[in-house]
């Protein structure tokens, strides 16, 4: 048996002995019912929500992303070190956060190597809380999942915000409303996504 | 750190000695735990939040070998190799073990309290690996060999005066350079040379999914990503008290988390690993150290609910004036006074008494963790434990001289009331040792009140 | 007529018997029958929070078969009520419902007596009023709510206190600080307690205090030492003392 092994043994043995008296699993469900009952625009209550996070939220129409990208930052290369432009997955209302996914990026590190980061993110995949956001993905098929909310911050001197710590110094979100093309389809014209169904 | 006794008292008055560093430190984590007062008043349902975080807690430790097993079957089926360690030893040759093996040589950290505790840093600096802490806070104590004082806010006990002096020594800043923002800037710069050169990672872990096998690290800078993103190794250091069954529990422990910590609605970087990424070799070490024998003592289990988010630190008044270092451990404050009486009784035996049972960290804690309760277990079994520890609890002032024994304040009370009135000041001090060290004794009244309801009821009949 | 059994804290009894004498005062003008057993002293709390639980066991043993006979005790201390709330049961069947009637002054004024009958007493205290709440009458009664938690805000010590003419509030910085007594940690960490002391006691004066008021005087005994140690003349007094009209500084 390899020492690991052993130690595994071990351990699930003594943690067995070990064990208080069973206490049951709450339901979520119990806090999810106290929940108060969110008001307001959710495209404006992420958009607060990520501005406090240190975003910067930038709105438009999806066939006009490119030029708005171009003119935002209109001397910053493609490259690694300077601007990194990804597709997020959803938003999350409560907190301004976005997820972000292993697929839809082409390189992880980028993502924190880079000085400033850009995320568009359509205005349809806003979602209420975590719960909402959890309920609707599904973290375990991918190796890496990350919530990001805000440039990278540390307050470690003083207590004083620093903004830009390790990762980005900043972090632009591009809400993505449907194009005119688009809403002829009818495609992308549903409302923001609320609490998915379990 | 020394295997010396704990004396917290002197610690913390030598700490206050320097009285305007003493009131930053404390008005410096006050402002954290107001910021997570108004972060924690956003959520209507925040005390439902705990009385769940708490419940999902004490169901998964009163199951937990079952979640354990059930995390290794589906973090192996992600191709995360799994390790266990009894203790701190095992831990320290598990991950060596495993750089050795992958040719490591120059390993990047992020923060983890697991691998302070157990000392790993010492151990792998000893067998030429080269550790560099890439946290921040973390990576200037660590240049100035001293020990995180907090285990959210590493450096809080310093100036950033001293951060300044440090970097000038040791990264070649200018002479008097104060500046956090530019401070910050030279640390971005000294640690991305190490992130790129890096041929292994590790991390700590702040949750376990038991039900997809899944490993969850939150951080604000980076850091833990970058060593993550870019090292061909990563490891995971992780408490096995960490675990949660099921992916709807995150929401619940993220909401807490990080209001409770720094006042964030949530942590600027929430990562979730399913395995290592492409090229990548990925392990979990699971450690046990101590953690299984505070789950078997009825009073201690539910400590191990805590979830690292150093609200209790923040909010306790004695924390705040006496500074991290002044408990000797790595988890320090009122979960720290709890936790560690169990590793070694003798060593923390001042701990559990330093603090005056206020209960503010039991009531700001997201997990409901009883902290004032588990304190005065503790002193219950420290002055009734054998005789070295005993000797410790009773070496820790005149506890029982002038307060501690009220059947001998009631005996001589009348006594005492006439020595106060007859008695030179000074005498009268030195009776009453250190409470007048820096305080008037009450000034005696003509009677108590019993004799004068006696005295006054006669009257009256 | 309602009839409750006083206790009177050991200390209390010694040092601060004006305190007492005022409770007992107040609760007879509120036409309640008041017992103040003689053979009550302690109920083992200051040695219980020192760590020496056990050899409290006889003191507390003691308060259980003095104040079993009675259907309700009045403590004049957060702590103390605190201590025989939550460890009496601990002892025997008696213990449990000793402690199930136990209750601390304030808190039975507020919630028994009632707000409109305190009112009849008609005290005036032209002062502003710096107000301590013991931890333990704070979060381990809940006299009011503390500052942590997130639930709809109330002050029962407060509300007793505004029935008085001219009582004003002095607002702190940090309302529900520890004012760093701790019993026996006011001698074993003697530095940290009276930092804890003083920095109560600059958060009373940053919004002019003329006096501070308390559940506990054991709270008061360790504010009123630094105070007067330091040269201030500050009034230190029980909310009996206030809500009985006759405040003699």
């Amino acid at each position: 048996m390899s020492e690991s092994s052993i130690a595994r043994d071990a351990i699930l043995h003594a943690v067995r002995a070990a064990q208080p008296p069973s206490v049951a699993l709450p339901e979520v469900q119990t806090v999810l019912a106290v929940r108060a009952r969110p008001v307001g625009d959710p495209v404006a209550r992420f958009t607060a929500a990520a501005q406090h996070a240190g975003a910067r939220v930038l709105s438009s129409p999806r066939d006009a992303v490119p030029d708005l990208i171009a003119s935002t930052f209109p001397n910053t290369g493609r490259a690694d070190s300077e601007l990194f432009v990804c597709e997020g997955v959803l938003g999350v209302v409560e907190n301004g956060a976005i997820w972000l996914s292993e697929s839809r990026l082409e390189r992880r590190a980028a993502l924190f190597l880079a000085t400033h980061v850009v995320v568009l993110l359509d205005t349809s995949a806003l979602v209420e809380d975590l719960h909402a956001a959890y309920a609707q993905l599904d973290i375990a098929s991918e190796v890496f999942g990350m919530f990001m909310a805000g440039p990278s911050k540390t307050a470690d001197i003083e207590q004083s915000l620093v903004v830009g710590a390790q990762g980005p110094k900043g972090l632009t979100i591009v809400l993505r409303t449907p194009s005119d093309s688009d809403s002829a389809s009818g495609s992308s014209s549903r409302p923001p996504a609320t609490r998915a169904t379990p | 750190m020394t295997n010396d006794v704990i004396d917290h008292a002197t610690a913390a008055s030598q700490f206050i000695a320097d009285e305007p560093r003493t009131d930053w430190h404390d008005a410096a984590l006050w402002w954290v735990r107001e910021k997570r007062d108004r972060a924690a008043s956003e959520l209507p349902e925040w005390e439902a939040l705990r009385e769940l975080a708490s419940g999902v807690k004490e169901h998964t430790l009163t199951h937990l070998a079952d979640y354990l097993e059930r995390f290794e079957t589906e973090a192996t089926r992600h191709d995360i190799v799994v390790h266990w360690a009894r203790d701190a030893d095992e831990h320290n040759r598990t991950v060596h073990a495993i750089l050795a093996a992958a040719g490591a040589t120059r390993l990047v950290k992020s923060k983890s309290m697991l691998t302070e505790e157990c000392h790993l840093n010492p151990y792998l600096i000893a067998r030429g690996i080269s550790v560099i802490d890439t946290d921040l806070g973390e990576r200037i104590v660590q240049l100035r060999g001293e020990a995180p004082s907090h285990i959210v806010l590493p450096a809080i006990h310093l100036r950033k005066e001293d951060v300044g002096d440090t970097f000038h020594e040791h990264l070649g800043t200018p002479a008097g350079l104060t500046d956090p923002d530019a401070l910050t800037a030279v640390a971005r710069e000294h640690l991305r040379g190490h992130f790129l050169s890096a041929d292994a990672a590790l991390t700590g872990a702040n949750f376990l999914i038991a039900e997809t096998g899944g490993v969850v690290v939150c951080t604000n800078e980076g850091n833990a990503d970058l060593g993550m993103a870019l090292a061909p190794v990563h490891i995971v250091s992780v408490g096995i008290e960490k675990v949660i069954p099921a992916v709807e529990h995150l929401p619940v422990f993220l909401q807490l988390l990080a209001r409770s910590a720094t006042g964030q609605p949530l942590t600027v970087y929430t990562s979730h690993m399913h395995g290592p990424r492409d090229g990548q070799r990925m392990h979990v070490v699971l450690v046990d150290n101590g953690r299984s024998a505070q789950l078997g003592r009825p009073d201690f289990w539910r400590s191990l609910k805590c979830i690292r988010c150093g609200a209790c630190m923040n909010t306790c008044p004695i924390y705040r004036r006496s500074g991290g270092h002044s408990y000797g451990s790595t988890v320090p404050g009122p979960i720290g006074s709890v936790l560690t009486p169990g590793l070694d009784l003798e060593k923390y035996a001042a701990l559990p008494f330093a603090s005056t049972l206020c209960g503010s960290c039991t009531a700001v804690c997201p997990v409901k963790i009883d902290l004032d309760a588990q304190l005065y277990r503790w002193r219950q079994l420290i002055t009734d434990s054998d005789v070295a520890v005993r000797g410790r609890a009773h070496s820790m002032g005149v506890a029982g001289a002038v307060l501690g024994r009220p059947w001998l304040f009631h005996a001589i009370g009348s006594i005492a009331r006439l020595a106060l009135r007859l008695m030179p000041r000074r005498l009268a001090r030195a009776t009453a040792g250190v409470w007048s060290r820096s305080r008037e004794l009450p000034p005696p009244p003509a009677q108590s009140f019993h004799a004068w309801y006696r005295a006054s009821r006669r009257e009256l009949s | 007529m309602r009839s409750v059994a006083l206790f009177v804290p050991c200390y209390v009894d010694q040092f601060y018997p004006r305190a007492a004498i005022a409770a007992l005062q107040v609760l007879e003008r509120l036409h309640i029958e008041v017992v103040v057993p003689a053979s009550a002293a302690c109920c083992g709390q200051p040695l219980a929070n020192a760590g020496y639980e056990r050899r409290g066991t006889r003191a507390l043993d003691t308060f259980i078969d003095t104040f079993a006979s009675y259907d309700r005790i009045v403590v004049l201390s957060g702590s103390c009520a605190m201590h025989v709330r939550t460890h009496a049961g601990e002892h025997n069947a008696d213990g449990a419902v000793v402690a199930s009637r136990t209750t601390e002054f304030c808190a039975f004024l507020h919630d028994e007596v009632g707000l409109p009958a305190v009112a009849t007493l008609s005290s005036t205290c032209d002062m502003r009023i710096g107000l301590h709440i013991g931890c333990h009458g704070l979060r381990g009664l809940g006299l009011a709510r503390a500052s942590e938690l997130q639930v709809p805000g109330f002050n029962k010590v407060r509300a007793l206190l505004q029935t008085v003419r001219g009582v004003t509030f002095a607002d702190l910085q940090r309302p529900d600080e520890c004012c760093g007594f701790g019993g026996t940690f006011s001698v074993t960490e003697p530095a940290i307690s009276a930092k804890m002391g003083r920095d109560r006691l600059r958060d009373y004066a940053a919004d002019a205090a003329q006096a501070i008021v308390s559940t506990d005087m054991s709270c008061l005994m360790h504010l009123d030492g630094l105070a007067r140690r330091d040269g201030v003349s500050l009034p230190m007094m029980h909310v009996a003392e206030v809500l009985n009209g006759g405040i003699a500084a």
